[in-house]
């Protein structure tokens, strides 16, 4: 077999077609069709709070004194006070700026999971960032991101190395729901934004999208560019460089065979202004549009607040108007789709317990996370509280750490990804899925 | 301008050669081959005038001469260069100006409110929002994205028009290999100093030299908080109430000095060290407090600088060897305004400091080595035998190998290169001599095999063309998106230097992309004047294959050709012969043949 042929089949099975000279508009058709119906329909949206969100005014803990001995200017009251916590059970509230979720937690679609975060010791972002996103924190040398090792670890094997002919009895198992099909490998993990992020780096292929509408060769305004590009992919005889750039080549094939350009957020759904909302509008429009986008990752900022963080109202308040908004959002605009979707946040550390001289808080250690959609055990704050009494906190000022945040990835990934080999995607951590918090069902 | 006259010029100089008769043309080839093999590991990218230039010395000469970067006239690019303050600033001068964003808004505040002042405390409700038009503008100009935007800008024409093309290549391979990140806090104003200070001196120096240049270096010792690392009991309380003693003395005038060691209560050398460390023990009391052994630089120092993951050393090393390096810290930059206690005011921002007081004064072993307990000079000795271990020549060699020969290292090139490390005592230049000149570099199988990382692609890009580069904001953007803007590698691994972690599916369409933008002079403050030639008055098959010989010389390009030839002609009607050629330039930048070297 030649080279082109050999990485045709292996590679990306049946778009590299268009380098035998089949008509690109019926390969691609065919393609979307065969990966609209035979791919896991299961997508996993992460939402990175970079900087280090205070989750102490995310879910307000208004049941410890502690708490309010320490924060004598950006407390946020407890419910019923004015402007104060949207009571959850009783000890824990919401962020009034956060309301719009309340529903979801109503519904049993939220989970919130407390005092979760990294076991390193680090105050670094840069560094706490980078295990949060590589999986494993005190290992600097780990190259990869761990939702990249999640991709690697459900790919197919039985996908690998078959001829066109095989694929299409195999494609039946797909079907048959056995395993996931990534007839587009790259599609299966895409980051909203101009870089791809560090948790999806590695060597299975992703994509980093900033603007759907214009993503592909010269912003996609020529497509005489694109094809003479693909043409000099396809036909060289660089297998490494070739492979890579096939998997582009058929993304934004899909992409453009997808007609993304007819999706409109359903009736009444806003997305907030700005990039995240812009974020998660592109994730509804490629899951509505049907591509079997597995990972979604985007990004929201400013949450570093060590200065002037405000209570009910002010700068971090603001942040929470604009994260709640885009979930919310997101969240109507998919609408039945959220039963197979699950919405997980994360942010690499928490905040001190008590407010600096600057009125805001300094660097951390545990914080919470969310996890929201149709299949989330949601409605209760999940893990052990530690207490924010003096001697209960970590160092003796930050919120003491009881899930590590690897257990909770993990038993995402597994329950709802249906990721295997989770000592391969978490390397050096005991996967134990006794001590897991149960926040799926099922 | 991009004349395609010139290159049929150029290209029948440096390829007409061989035409004469059938041996010597195959003999010429193979010089051919050879010569832009080494100029597309050594340089930044091979241009018309280089291939010459080795062609006509040899490739040993052109190396020679590359291993004395002094005796290589650069005062073009020192020209280019002299408008960037930031790289010869000192460090405190750059954090003053630079300032971290809160605390230059609380500075400018003072400006425009009487009521504000140093002693006044911070108004936190006052934000950017709050400043005149003109002092934004000043927080804007003062921002950390200009001085990132300078330092990516000098680094991007260094290493473009640097004609001292060696020194480049391994300024960047040793600085990656010493790898610090513009975006952990401090470490941005220093970063300038030590590429300048602790890295180039030494590339073609002794490895000991660079490696304890760096062990040093503020830029280090913040980056793997080793400034932040004490030992476990120095901090007991009776020693928090010595440090405040000691901070008072030293805050004495030298009368009263004078007269406490009149009195004995104090020697000469109690009071001497008391003034060196008695200010670095109050920082670590105030910042520190909770803290004490930081492994993180030791663990790097073993792991990446040195031995290697696999260099033979332990956790309990790791241990012993943060010990060793325990009050290894610096003069941090202060605001302005704030001054450091006396004995430390007149000294430099980013200055070297032994803090005796956080330093373990215990009996370590490292690598089963004793250490006898002392001061500073335990650390000097520790580094010192680390850069002569057999381990971190192999650990060296390899990299060097993989970096400029193969993702695949030869292990008996790798060997090769690791005994003339020890035979020479570390002499980098001899190290690097050997590397460019031996027979394993040469082998056909490796020429061509290396992927252009996207640095080496926009730089190497930048050179064939010959386009001209002032700062362009869009450089930085397309670097950060390819995920290789110099000095923003977080991890202390730096970059990779093997194919994989390059080359994916977005990847690969960002560089296509690239490229296009390039040649159609999309790229702001780079200029590459395509748009002038006129393509209709050569023969356009003589014009295109006279691109492609300039752009990927010693490239089989038959089947590019004829995918850009048709390519052309289903856009004749729709494009100027301008544009035409810009097409052409940007489909063969972007071509797979042009990812690799």
């Amino acid at each position: 077999m030649s080279m082109i042929n050999r990485r045709a089949f292996v590679r990306s099975g049946g778009l590299a077609l268009l380098a035998l000279g089949l008509p690109p508009e019926f390969v691609t058709r065919s393609l979307l069709a065969q990966t609209r119906g035979a791919a896991r329909k299961k997508t996993l949206i992460c939402i990175f709070q970079r900087g280090a969100v205070d989750g102490l005014s995310m879910v307000v803990p208004f049941g410890e004194k502690a708490y309010y001995a320490g924060r004598r200017n950006i407390a946020i009251q407890a419910p019923g006070r004015e402007n104060g916590a949207v009571d959850l059970d009783g000890f824990f509230g919401l962020h009034p700026s956060l309301s719009p979720l309340h529903d979801l937690f109503k519904r049993n679609e939220l989970a919130i999971v407390h005092a979760v975060g990294s076991p390193h010791p680090t105050r670094s972002h840069f560094d706490a960032q980078d295990f949060m996103e590589s999986g494993t924190p005190g290992e600097k040398a780990t190259r990869d991101g761990w939702l990249n090792r999640v991709l690697a670890e459900t790919d197919c094997d039985a996908c690998a190395g078959r001829s066109l002919a095989d694929g299409a009895a195999h494609t039946a198992d797909h079907v048959a729901g056995q395993t996931g099909m990534a007839m587009v490998p790259a599609l299966r993990g895409i980051a909203m934004g101009p870089a791809l992020p560090r948790a999806l780096r590695g060597r299975h292929p992703t994509l980093a999208i900033e603007d759907l509408d214009n993503f592909g060769i010269a912003n996609g305004r020529d497509a005489s560019l694109e094809d003479t590009f693909a043409r000099v992919y396809r036909t060289g005889n660089d297998e490494v460089i070739g492979g890579a750039a096939d998997g582009a080549f058929d993304a934004v094939q899909i992409l453009k065979a997808a007609n993304l350009a007819s999706y409109r957020p359903a009736s009444g759904v806003r997305y907030p202004q700005g990039n995240f909302g812009r974020s998660l509008s592109q994730i509804a429009q490629l899951i509505k549009a049907g591509i079997p986008v597995e990972i979604a990752f985007a990004d929201i900022g400013g949450w570093d607040t060590h200065q002037a963080q405000g209570g009910a109202q002010g700068q971090l308040a603001r942040r929470f108007d604009e994260l709640a908004a885009g979930i919310r959002a997101l969240y109507d605009d998919l609408g039945d789709r959220m039963d197979d979707v699950v919405i997980l946040t994360m942010s690499e550390f928490g905040r001190t317990v008590a407010e600096n001289g600057s009125g805001g808080t300094d660097h951390g250690h545990a914080n919470c996370m969310f996890v929201m959609g149709g299949g989330v055990a949601g409605g209760r704050i999940v893990g052990d509280w530690p207490g924010l009494a003096r001697e209960q906190l970590y160092q003796g000022r930050d919120l003491a750490l009881t899930t590590d945040f690897r257990d909770l990835f993990a038993e995402v990934v597994h329950g709802h990804l249906g990721a295997k080999n989770l000592e391969t995607v978490f390397p050096g951590h005991a996967i134990d899925p006794a001590g897991w918090r149960g926040v799926l069902r099922g | 301008m991009f004349n395609v006259r010139r290159f049929l010029g150029c290209a029948a100089a440096a390829f007409g050669v061989g035409v004469a008769a059938p041996v010597l043309a195959q003999t010429a080839e193979e010089d051919t081959a050879r010569a832009l093999h080494l100029l597309s590991r050594a340089t930044f990218g091979v241009r018309p005038a280089d291939l010459a230039d080795v062609l006509a010395v040899g490739p040993d000469t052109w190396l020679i001469r590359q291993l004395e970067p002094a005796g290589i006239d650069d005062r073009k690019l020192a020209d280019r260069l002299a408008p960037y303050s930031s790289l010869t600033l000192p460090i405190g001068d750059l954090y003053e100006w630079y300032l971290p964003p809160q605390q230059l808004i609380q500075q400018l505040r003072v400006r425009v409110d009487s009521t504000a002042g140093p002693g006044r405390g911070r108004d936190t409700a006052f934000t950017r929002q709050d400043l005149p038009p003109e002092l934004r503008r000043e927080l804007q100009q003062r921002s950390p994205q200009r001085l990132l935007g300078e330092l990516v800008h000098t680094k991007i024409l260094r290493s473009a028009y640097s004609e001292r093309q060696l020194e480049e290549v391994m300024t960047d391979f040793w600085f990656n290999h010493f790898n610090v990140h513009f975006g952990k806090a401090l470490t941005r104003y220093m970063i300038a100093d030590y590429e300048r200070e602790a890295i180039r001196p030494h590339v073609f120096g002794r490895f000991e030299d660079m490696l304890l240049a760096t062990a040093k270096h503020p830029a280090m010792l913040f980056y793997l908080d080793n400034w932040t690392s004490i030992a476990p009991d120095s901090l007991r309380s009776d020693d928090v109430e010595r440090g405040r003693q000691m901070r008072r003395i030293a805050g004495l005038s030298d009368r009263q000095k004078d007269q406490l060691v009149g009195s004995g209560r104090l020697s000469r050398e109690q009071l001497r060290r008391i003034e060196e460390a008695g200010p670095m023990l109050e920082q670590a009391n105030r910042r520190l407090r909770d803290r004490g052994l930081n492994e993180n630089y030791a663990r790097e120092l073993l792991e990446l600088h040195t031995l290697g993951v696999d260099g033979g050393y332990t956790q309990q090393d790791v241990i012993e060897l943060a010990r060793v390096l325990t009050g290894w810290s610096f003069v941090p930059p202060r605001q302005p305004g704030a001054s450091l206690p006396r004995p430390l005011a007149n000294v430099e921002p980013g200055t070297f400091v032994f803090n005796a007081f956080g330093h373990d004064t215990h009996e370590k072993v490292v690598l089963g080595e004793r250490v006898v307990a002392g001061g500073v000079e335990e650390g000097e000795a520790v580094i010192r035998m680390l850069a002569r271990h057999p381990a971190t020549a192999h650990f060296l060699a390899t990299k060097l190998v993989e970096r400029f020969v193969s993702d695949a290292p030869d292990p008996a090139f790798v060997d090769e290169l690791a005994n003339v490390y020890l035979r020479t005592d570390g002499d980098l230049r001899e190290v690097t001599r050997a590397l460019f000149t031996s027979d394993h570099f040469y082998t056909t199988d490796v020429r061509g095999a290396k992927v252009k990382t996207p640095f080496e692609l926009v730089v190497s890009a930048v050179r064939v063309t010959d386009a001209r580069v002032g700062p362009s904001r869009k450089l930085v953007e397309t670097l950060r998106a390819m995920g290789h803007l110099p000095y923003n590698e977080p991890a202390p691994t730096g970059f990779p230097a093997v194919s994989e972690d390059w080359i994916n599916s977005g990847a690969m369409l960002a560089r296509m992309n690239f490229a296009l933008d390039l040649a159609a002079g999309r790229v702001d403050g780079v200029r590459l004047d395509a748009a002038r030639v006129d393509l209709a008055e050569t023969k356009p098959d003589a014009a295109l294959d006279a691109v492609l010989a300039r752009l990927l010389p010693g490239t089989e390009t038959e089947a590019l050709a004829t995918a850009i030839r048709a390519d052309l002609e289903r856009n004749v009607e729709a494009e100027s012969p301008g544009a035409q050629l810009a097409r052409a330039i940007g489909l063969a930048l972007g071509s797979p043949e042009f990812q690799r070297r």
